[in-house]
This record gives structure tokens, C-alpha cells and sequence, in this order.
């Protein structure tokens, strides 16, 4: 659109709610589990009890004669390959089980109750295998192996993520102080309240139609012909409403191809819900990370290295987890300049759930050990900790040592508002007789999509009907975040249309076209300047018509409210409707549709993770003030202060939204969250003993938008979709560290963990040049 | 949890017939809030659920001079909004506010919660501090016993076949006749609402004009298999002036007399900690309460912190 015409924008920037929520807040939504097609039978499948042991032989036959069974499947009798990185998983399993909820087995019957009964008749002798599921104990040369089948590695390390960026060793002789010190990083779950539902079901002709919840439906849909044989191009995935994902939901799991390995078999239409439990065990999870880390500066405090010992926590086999260095990486080398830096990180397998993508995707993790360590440092130069940040924050025109280009930031103008906000400077440090504390943490992350495959682009279509109806149809999926109604919305804004008068397309994929999917806060910024650049494609045509009819040239129309007029002159217009009839209805008529394909303009990591591979970044900052009961450990959150670089708030209550939800989920994270295991067994699978926060446990959430208007996003827009989430493990360590003068190692940081570091005195190593001989312990 | 039957008596009699009758095949229900997930975990599997909630009379809360009795179908949650209960037993009161949620204290009952005899209930320590009596019905008749007889093990109570609980009674100080007593309920958790007890406390505090403790009681809540009164503290601060020292000396000898188990809610070591913690700061509120210290109808922070306002 001409600069004139968007001078003032019409409908972005708007506060308007999710076109969706009037339908979800009167319950009238349908979800996958409320769907019911002839014939439907329920799945349900047998899950291992064992940690690791190997499946001698598995007896279906009383399962089979159970009136009511209509297919009993397992390794034995269903055509299936292997699937994940590596190959290392396959849905049902062959020889071997690797961690309590693997798949064994699997039924479809007229009901649950009859599906249950089928999986206790199914006998399946196990040889019961030593178990190991501490990621240190299984680096040990004596550990059980539990991918003995993988020739490709060595013991139980999966993969490994090494990075070096000049010279760690030479910086660290240079600095004046260095902190030194473990954090880690627990189990937690997405924990969505629509747990994992898939309906399958194959049409006479052998077409195969799949509802599911799932977010990267194109790579679903292609996982699923290559694992189980059938031919893509005749699979159609077709997204329900979801309900709630958080990451968790974004990838095809072993449940997905048995599912339709059921359908298949039974010859009926099959559907699988998890149940809560089923969801804790064998679904999932987020990475548990552990990182040693140090972080040197000089003594005015400009960082001069910082160096990684990492082991991520994989679980039993390499899902999306086993990446979550990617984005932990990114922090550790580009959150502040840092000159060198050093990762040396090993993923190792355990006999436990596997780690999935979740929200923040490692970037809580890592940012939990950085960000602890930028205020350890502070202390220990005497600094105070924003300083710190401010001297050394990112800054636009900035490459890092991975090559991320920072070609917009708002970091220290985050830090500056949260500082004045909490009145850090006159209440850090000086509160702890009171027991109380402040303590900070920012982040980096990509904000204008993440390029891990050979695209990172997304379509969009636009159509315009004789009624004047605007149908956008997307490649992008709607997950809760709210893209169905900014993606409206930017199509109203290009279009001059109100954006009750734009319907969005989104959920099948015989007619979205193509997009790589929901994931690292993309879809603002991807599938938003792909739907605006088809609008702008659509109206220019509207346009050119309208042109014509008016005998105005196009540069005299002005658009409002879908109707064209030539400017100046109100009684010469045309709407939309009369617009596209005319083209219609004419000869040799035409119809007004336009597509577009946008991929950002980024680059794949080379071998040594070093490309850009975000078009935008975001950047955000918090202070959290807690109160230490310092005799039972328990923490109470008072204030959240935060502030983030959103490029641009093209809705700021839906941004508001997303940073306020994200932020509540890292205060679960920080202080609740965690799924136990005893011996490989989830202790506790339900949401009581999980720990998610209730309302009582999140304080009011002060949330800053800072605009940065970046360049390439979409009305200078990035993607916020994970913000939130990073930084309160880190900013709740550093203000319970003010508080009580300990230093948390690990979260969530449940009472008796707390607690126990008071008692200990818990602290972290510092090494001072003037004193190079011997470590001493931080305050 | 296919094929259960639902019975539901229109007499008290009727109740306890049917449940002599079906011995462990048949459980009470009333709000349903435990039964119902203890059914869909399989940690019980009747062929009977037993429909309480038509039995007229068995709720609501009476005062008189002594105290306080609560029919054992009251909802937690009108214990929780109770004026009347506020001044009387401020422990009952805090205790019933952090049990579950709004919607699970609306729909679950006093008499559930202290039959479904799990050690980190909260009523149980509440009502202990109150000398609180359990009245059954049975197939002989009523009988009462001291609500800590009721409690044997984790999920166990000494019920037999066929009884039910049908009320409590509790010694309360009348708030009318100048009241000299106060007690509190306190407890630790991971989140601050919808969680079960790390470790509860209770206490109630009488005193005499002079301010000198004239009655103290105290009891436990996740910290042994069975709700546990502290007897020892009647005798360590009857006749004397409450102080810090003391209070502490009483959290110290809780921690020892206690029994707690390692698990997900905290090791064995830490809950003795908690309860050494948690001891003096109940025993000091339930005294601010009796000597009219503290703000009338104010509940104390869930843990105790008497924290400065900024």
C-alpha cells in the first residue's frame, strides 16, 4: 500500500480480542475428542512398565477373542520403519523397551471400557534390563547401553553440540573475576489441558484423513507416509481446534502412526485419546539440561568469555528434545556481547520420557545459568547487576560470534524500564532483613522465524468472493496464540477492510498451502508478511478494476471500509462486492485471488553453528521480588516486572496476552514444575503433584511493550510467542539469591530445595586475577 | 469404574443397614471429591457407592456455651465462610480456606475429609485442637469417641462395617463471654493454594487474666500416618507466660515426636524442619488470638510470616 494510505493504520495496533473466544468462552468449541464420525472406535495402547528390558515374546490372542476388539496390533503383525533423528524409534516396539510408556502394543474396540479390558489380556514377556537414569551415571563406561542397535555412536551419548568461538582459555587468563558454577534444569511437561487426541479414518478409495491437534502438519503428513508406506499425496491432515499445546503438540509421535496402524487394520475409523496420566508418561517432554559454566570480565566488567559443560538430559530417544541446544547454544554465545566462548555439550540418553519442544525451547534453561551468572559477576566486581547488562547488552548492527544479525534491539531500553520500575536501585541488596530480594534476567530469542529446514516459509492465498467476503487461507496453524485473528487483521489493515469482513482458512492440508509450522515464535512473523504481501497482490487488482470503471488512475483511489473512491470525490466509489462482480460477470471474466510465498531471508547453521538464522530477535528483560520464608524454604512471587522488544504490537492485548501467559508458565517453571521420576517411574503422574501455578501464585504481571518497528517484520512486528516464558526461573534464582544470599543451583525451586541451600550456605566459585591461587565462595 | 450401583437411603437407618449389609462392597459418598478419584485410580473398586446426601440433619453448625458441633455432611466451604466458626476456631477456618480449590471445597464435606483419613487432611489438626468428639451411628446405636481414636492408619479409620460419621463436636470458647481463647492452622506447600500439606499445624491457646497460658493444644498433619496430637505441650506451657524461648522449645520437641516419610512433597529430615518452623509461629498466633492481640475475623499468611509492610 503507498505510504499516504498507511499513514494511519485503520485496524493495526488495535486492542481486539481473539475472534476465536467467544466461542471458547461459551464452551462451544469442537475439539478433536468431541468429534464422532459412523463407525468410530476407540484406540488404546499398551504402554511398558519397565524402564528398559527387552520383549521376549507378546501373546495377543485372548486380547483378539474379546467380543467388541476389532484390531489388536504390535510389532509382529504391522508394516512400520523407524522414525526420529538417528532412526532410533519406531511406534511399536521390536525388540526392546527403553523407558516406562513405550509403546508395545495397541487395540481398537467399541469402547473404552472394552479397549481397556483387551489391553489386560495381552501377556507380553519382558526380560527385565538394568536401568540407568542419571544422564552423568549413563556417561560412565559401565552404564547399560540403551541404543545398542545404534552403531553410529558410542555408549550412550546421542549427539553432541560443541562450539568454540576464540580463544576461552587466553580470555580467562586475562579476567579479573570469573564465576564458576552448576545449574540445572528440570523434567517439566507443556501440560496442555486438551491432552494428545488423533482421529484416523480411510475412505473406500484408500485415502487416509487424520484430525489432529498437531502444528507442523505438512512434515506430519510426510512423517507419516514415510514411516508406515503409504503414499503422501493421499493423506489429508485436517487440524481441529486445538487446546493448548505449548510445543507439545508439534511434532508426530509414536501414538500418531499407531493410531492409524489401528485404522488400517480395524478397517474403521479410529480414535486415540491420552489420558492425564498417559499424557505424563508418554508424551513429550521439556529437555532437562545441566550446565557448569563460566563467565569471566575484566574489571570495568566487559565479558570477556564464557564456557559451557553441558549434558541434556534425552531421555530414552531423540525427539525434538535432543535440539534443544540449538536455542540453548544461541544464549550461551550471543545473550550480551561475549568475545569467546566454549560449548562442549553431550546428549545422553536415559530410561526415561523424552524430551519434545517445548515453549522457550532450552532458552529458560540456558538463560537459568546465564543470567544467574551475570549477577554472581556483578557482585563479585562489585557492580551493580544492571550495569553489568547495560555495558555489555546487545546492540543493533551487532553479529555474534554464531552470526546472529541483531538488525533491531530494544534490550537496553527493556533493562532501563524494568529497573526503574521495580526501583532497583534503591531496593536490590538492601531488602534481605526483611528476607525479601530483587533479581533481574533478560533474554535473546528468534523473532523472525528459525530456519532449520531448507525453507522457513509459509504461503498464503487470498480470495475475494462476489459478496466482497476477504477469505485469507494459510499455511500458518491456529494453536491458541491468536494467529488466526492478527493474520485478519493484517489482511483488514492491507485491504482497507474491517476485519469482521476477513474469514481465515487455516487447518487442512488438501487446501492451505505449505508452511513449515507453529514453532520458534514464527508465525507473526512469517505467515503475517506472507498474508500481507497476497493482500497487497488482491487489492492491486481490486484496484486496477476499479480504476478502470471510476476512469480515476489507481493513485487517486483511496480505500475505506472495503469501499474504493477516488479521493476528493465521495459519490465516485465502488465497493468491493460491486468490484469483483464486475470482473465476474464480465467476458473473458476472471476471478480475484493471489498467493504468496514468503521465506525469510536467513541461513541454515553451518557445521560449526554459525549462520543467521532469524531474520528478527527479541529481546526482553524482568525483575522479579520474592519473599524468602528462610525457615521452610517457601517463596512467595510479590512482583513480576517486565518488558519486551515486540518490533511491533500489531494487537497489543493479544501481545499482552502472550507475554502474560508465557510468564506464568515460567513462574511454574521457576518454582513448581517438575515431573519426578523415582527409578525411572514418574512419581506423581497427575497436575496435583505437578506443581503448575494457580492464580494465587502468579502476582500481577507488569508488562512493557517496547516497539523497535524492525524492519523486515510485518508492519516492523516480531514474534513474542516465547518471550515470557524465559527469564523467571533466572530472575526468581537471582532475587531469591538477594533475599537469602545463597545461590539456587536448580528448579523449580520447591521449598526443601531451597531450604537445603540455606543450610548448606550454597554458593557459587569466584576468581579474582589478584588472587589466582585459590577459589573462593561467591556472597 | 464400570458397574457401580448408587444407593441412596432416606434414613440414617437405611444407611447404616445397607452398609452392615455390603460390608466393603458399599462406600459412603457425599461430595464425592475423593471417592470419586480414588474409584478412577483403582485405589478402591466398590460395587456400591452409598448416596449420603438426602440424610437430613446431618448438616450443618450449631454454637452453644461449650463449643461448636458441625454435621459431618457440611460443606468445607460454609466452614470456610462461617462467621460464627471464625471467632470460635480460627484454625478450623484456616484450615478449611487452603483445603483444594473454591469448586472442590464447594462439593466436599467434613465428614469425607476426616474418613477419607489421609495423614495430610486438613481438618483433622483443626478439630484436634478443639477436642473435637466424633459421633457415629451404627447398627447399635450412636457412640462417641475422641476424634483421634478415629483415625488407625493412611485411608484407615477404626469404622466398622456399617457405621458412619455422622458429626463432630468441639470445646470453643464462647466469643460473647470475653473470650481467652485462639487458635491458628498453618501449613507449608510448593504452590500457595490447591496443594496438599507439606506439613500442617495446628494450635489453640487458652490463657487466664493474667495472660498465663491456662490450656494448649497442639496437633500434626502429614507428619505421621495418622493425624498427630502433641499431648507434651499442655505441659510445657500450662501455668506459664508465653515467649519465644518457650514456643521454640515445643517446635523442637513437635519435630522429634513425629514420624514423617520421604516423598514428593519433601524429605523426611526437611518436614521436621518445617514443623519446628511452623510450631511456634501457630502456638504464637493461637495467643495473639486469645489475648485479643490480633485483628478479629483476620486470617493469618498461610505459613505464619508476619511480614512488614513496606
Amino acid at each position: 500500500m503507498s505510504e499516504t494510505l498507511l499513514a494511519e493504520f485503520q485496524v493495526i495496533g488495535q486492542r481486539l480480542s481473539k475472534l476465536d473466544a467467544p466461542q471458547k468462552v461459551t464452551g462451544r468449541t469442537v475439539y478433536a475428542d468431541d468429534m464422532h464420525i459412523p463407525g468410530l472406535l476407540v484406540g488404546a495402547i499398551l504402554r511398558s512398565p519397565h524402564p528398559h528390558a527387552r520383549i521376549r515374546s507378546i501373546d495377543t490372542t485372548e486380547a483378539e477373542r474379546l467380543p467388541g476388539v476389532a484390531a489388536v496390533i504390535h510389532a509382529g503383525n504391522v508394516t512400520q520403519r523407524r522414525f526420529g533423528y538417528g532412526q532410533d524409534n519406531i511406534p511399536l516396539k521390536t525388540d526392546k523397551v527403553r523407558c516406562i510408556g513405550d509403546e508395545v502394543a495397541a487395540v481398537a474396540a467399541v469402547d473404552d471400557e472394552t479397549a481397556k479390558r483387551a489391553l489386560e489380556l495381552i501377556k507380553v514377556d519382558y526380560e527385565v534390563l538394568p536401568g540407568v537414569f542419571d544422564p552423568f551415571e549413563a556417561l560412565s563406561e559401565t552404564a547399560p547401553v540403551i541404543h545398542d542397535e545404534r552403531v553410529d555412536i558410542t555408549g550412550n551419548i546421542s549427539m553432541r553440540w560443541d562450539f568454540d568461538h576464540g580463544d576461552v582459555e587466553a580470555a580467562a587468563a586475562e579476567a579479573a573475576v570469573i564465576v564458576e558454577g552448576d545449574y540445572s534444569a528440570p523434567q517439566a511437561a507443556p501440560a496442555p489441558i486438551e491432552t494428545h487426541v488423533v482421529i484416523a479414518s480411510f475412505d473406500p478409495n484408500g485415502h487416509l484423513t487424520v484430525w489432529s491437534p498437531v502444528h507442523m502438519v505438512f512434515m506430519y503428513r510426510k512423517a507419516l507416509a514415510d514411516c508406515l508406506g503409504l503414499d503422501w499425496r493421499r493423506i489429508t491432515i485436517i487440524q481441529p481446534p486445538v487446546g493448548g499445546s505449548f510445543g507439545g503438540k508439534i511434532d508426530i509421535e509414536a501414538h500418531d502412526f499407531i493410531t492409524v496402524m489401528l485404522a488400517q487394520k480395524a478397517g474403521r475409523p479410529v480414535k486415540l485419546a491420552m489420558t492425564r496420566e498417559e499424557e505424563f508418561i508418554g508424551a513429550r517432554t521439556r529437555q532437562p539440561i545441566h550446565f557448569h559454566m563460566r563467565t569471566g570480565a575484566d574489571a570495568e566488567g566487559n565479558l570477556l568469555f564464557r564456557d559451557a559443560e553441558v549434558v541434556s538430559d534425552n531421555g530414552a530417544y531423540n525427539a525434538w528434545g535432543s535440539h534443544a541446544m540449538l536455542v540453548a547454544m544461541n544464549t550461551i554465545t550471543s545473550m550480551y556481547r561475549v568475545p569467546n566462548s566454549r560449548i562442549r555439550c553431550a546428549v545422553v540418553y536415559t530410561n526415561k520420557n523424552y524430551g519434545g519442544s517445548v515453549r522457550g525451547f532450552g532458552n529458560p534453561q540456558a538463560t537459568f545459568a546465564v543470567e544467574q551468572q551475570m549477577e554472581e559477576l556483578a557482585d563479585a566486581l562489585g557492580m551493580d547487576p544492571m550495569d553489568l547488562r547495560l555495558r555489555n547488552a546487545n546492540q543493533t548492527g551487532d553479529i555474534t560470534p554464531q552470526g546472529l544479525e541483531i538488525t533491531s534491539c530494544g534490550l537496553s531500553e527493556c533493562l532501563e524500564i524494568v529497573r526503574r520500575q521495580s526501583r532497583w536501585d534503591e531496593r536490590r541488596g538492601k531488602m534481605r532483613q526483611r528476607n525479601r530480594g530483587l533479581g533481574a534476567a533478560a533474554y535473546i530469542h528468534v523473532g523472525g522465524g528459525a530456519r532449520i529446514y531448507g525453507s522457513d516459509g509459509c504461503g498464503a492465498m487470498i480470495k475475494i468472493d462476489d459478496s466482497g467476503q476477504v477469505t485469507l487461507i494459510t499455511g500458518a496453524s491456529e494453536i491458541g496464540q491468536g494467529s488466526e485473528t492478527v493474520l485478519a487483521m493484517i489482511v483488514a489493515e492491507e485491504m482497507g477492510v474491517p476485519v469482521s469482513a476477513v474469514a481465515v482458512i487455516n487447518s487442512n492440508t488438501d487446501i492451505k498451502p505449505w508452511d513449515v509450522g507453529v514453532h520458534a515464535s514464527r508465525t507473526t512473523f512469517v505467515a503475517g508478511n506472507a498474508a500481507r504481501m497476497a493482500a497487497k497482490i488482491a487489492r492491486d487488482r481490486l484496484l486496477e478494476t476499479a480504476s478502470a470503471v471510476l476512469g480515476a488512475p489507481a493513485d487517486q483511489l483511496r480505500i475505506r471500509d472495503g469501499i474504493v473512491e477516488v479521493i476528493g470525490e465521495p459519490g465516485r466509489s465502488m465497493d468491493y462486492a460491486r468490484i469483483v462482480r464486475r470482473r465476474l460477470l464480465h467476458e473473458e471474466g476472471s476471478v480475484v485471488m493471489a498467493t504468496a510465498f514468503y521465506d525469510p531471508p536467513t541461513h541454515n547453521q553451518d557445521k560449526e553453528y554459525v549462520g543467521n538464522i532469524s531474520a528478527s530477535y527479541g529481546f526482553g528483560a524482568h525483575v522479579a521480588e520474592v519473599e524468602v520464608d528462610p525457615e521452610t524454604g517457601m517463596v512467595k512471587l510479590l512482583n513480576l516486572w517486565t518488558a519486551h522488544d515486540v518490533g511491533r504490537a500489531l494487537n497489543p492485548m493479544t501481545v499482552e496476552g502472550q507475554i502474560e501467559g508465557g510468564t506464568a508458565m515460567g513462574v511454574g517453571l521457576a518454582l513448581s514444575e517438575e515431573i519426578v521420576f523415582v527409578d525411572g517411574r514418574v512419581a506423581a503422574p497427575n497436575f496435583h503433584d505437578y506443581g503448575m501455578p494457580t492464580a494465587v501464585d502468579v502476582p500481577r504481571i507488569e508488562v512493557n511493550l517496547v516497539e523497535t518497528i524492525d524492519e523486515l517484520g510485518p508492519y516492523g512486528a516480531k514474534g513474542i510467542g516465547e518471550g515470557g516464558i524465559i527469564p523467571p526461573p533466572a530472575a526468581i534464582a537471582n532475587a531469591i539469591a538477594d533475599a537469602t544470599g545463597i545461590r539456587p543451583r536448580a528448579y523449580p525451586m520447591r521449598p526443601w530445595k531451597v531450604k537445603h541451600w540455606i543450610d548448606t550456605n550454597e554458593r557459587s566459585y569466584v576468581i579474582v586475577s589478584t588472587d589466582r591461587s585459590e577459589k573462593r565462595e561467591s556472597n | 469404574m464400570a458397574n457401580i450401583d448408587v444407593f441412596v437411603p432416606s434414613t440414617l437407618e437405611e444407611a447404616v443397614a445397607f452398609l452392615a449389609h455390603h460390608g466393603d462392597r458399599a462406600i459412603p459418598i457425599a461430595g464425592g471429591t475423593d471417592v470419586m478419584i480414588d474409584t478412577r485410580i483403582g485405589r478402591i473398586s466398590p460395587e456400591w457407592l452409598v448416596d449420603l446426601r438426602a440424610l437430613s440433619g446431618l448438616s450443618g453448625i450449631e454454637y452453644d456455651a461449650n463449643g461448636f458441633r458441625i454435621g459431618a455432611l457440611t460443606r468445607i466451604r460454609s466452614i470456610e465462610l462461617d462467621q460464627g466458626l471464625r471467632q470460635r476456631s480460627t484454625a478450623l477456618v484456616e484450615a478449611a480456606r487452603v483445603l483444594g480449590s473454591v469448586q472442590v471445597r464447594t462439593m466436599a464435606t467434613i465428614g469425607g475429609n476426616l474418613c477419607h483419613a489421609t495423614p495430610s487432611a486438613e481438618m483433622p489438626p483443626a478439630l484436634l485442637v478443639h477436642h473435637g468428639i466424633a459421633e457415629i451411628a451404627g447398627p447399635d446405636g450412636i457412640r462417641s469417641i475422641p476424634l483421634g481414636q478415629l483415625f488407625v492408619g493412611p485411608g484407615h479409620t477404626s469404622l466398622e462395617p456399617g457405621e458412619i460419621l455422622v458429626r463432630v463436636t468441639c470445646k470453643a470458647a464462647n466469643p460473647s463471654s470475653a473470650s481467652s481463647a485462639g487458635s491458628c492452622y498453618l501449613r507449608q506447600t510448593v504452590r500457595w493454594a490447591m496443594d496438599l500439606a507439606g506439613v500442617g499445624v495446628a494450635a489453640s491457646i487458652e490463657v487466664d487474666e493474667a495472660k498465663v497460658v491456662s490450656g494448649a493444644k497442639l496437633a500434626l498433619s502429614a507428619v505421621a500416618p495418622v493425624p498427630l496430637e502433641v499431648d507434651v505441650v499442655s505441659d510445657m506451657l500450662v501455668g506459664k507466660e508465653l515467649t519465644p524461648q518457650l514456643t521454640k522449645e515445643v517446635g523442637r520437641v513437635a519435630a522429634e515426636a513425629c514420624s514423617p516419610i520421604s516423598d514428593v512433597r519433601g524429605t523426611a529430615e526437611y518436614r521436621r524442619q518445617v514443623v519446628a518452623a511452623l510450631v511456634p509461629r501457630a502456638l504464637y498466633i493461637a495467643w495473639l488470638r486469645a489475648t485479643q492481640n490480633w485483628p478479629v475475623g483476620k486470617l493469618a499468611p498461610i505459613n505464619g510470616v508476619l511480614s512488614e509492610e513496606e
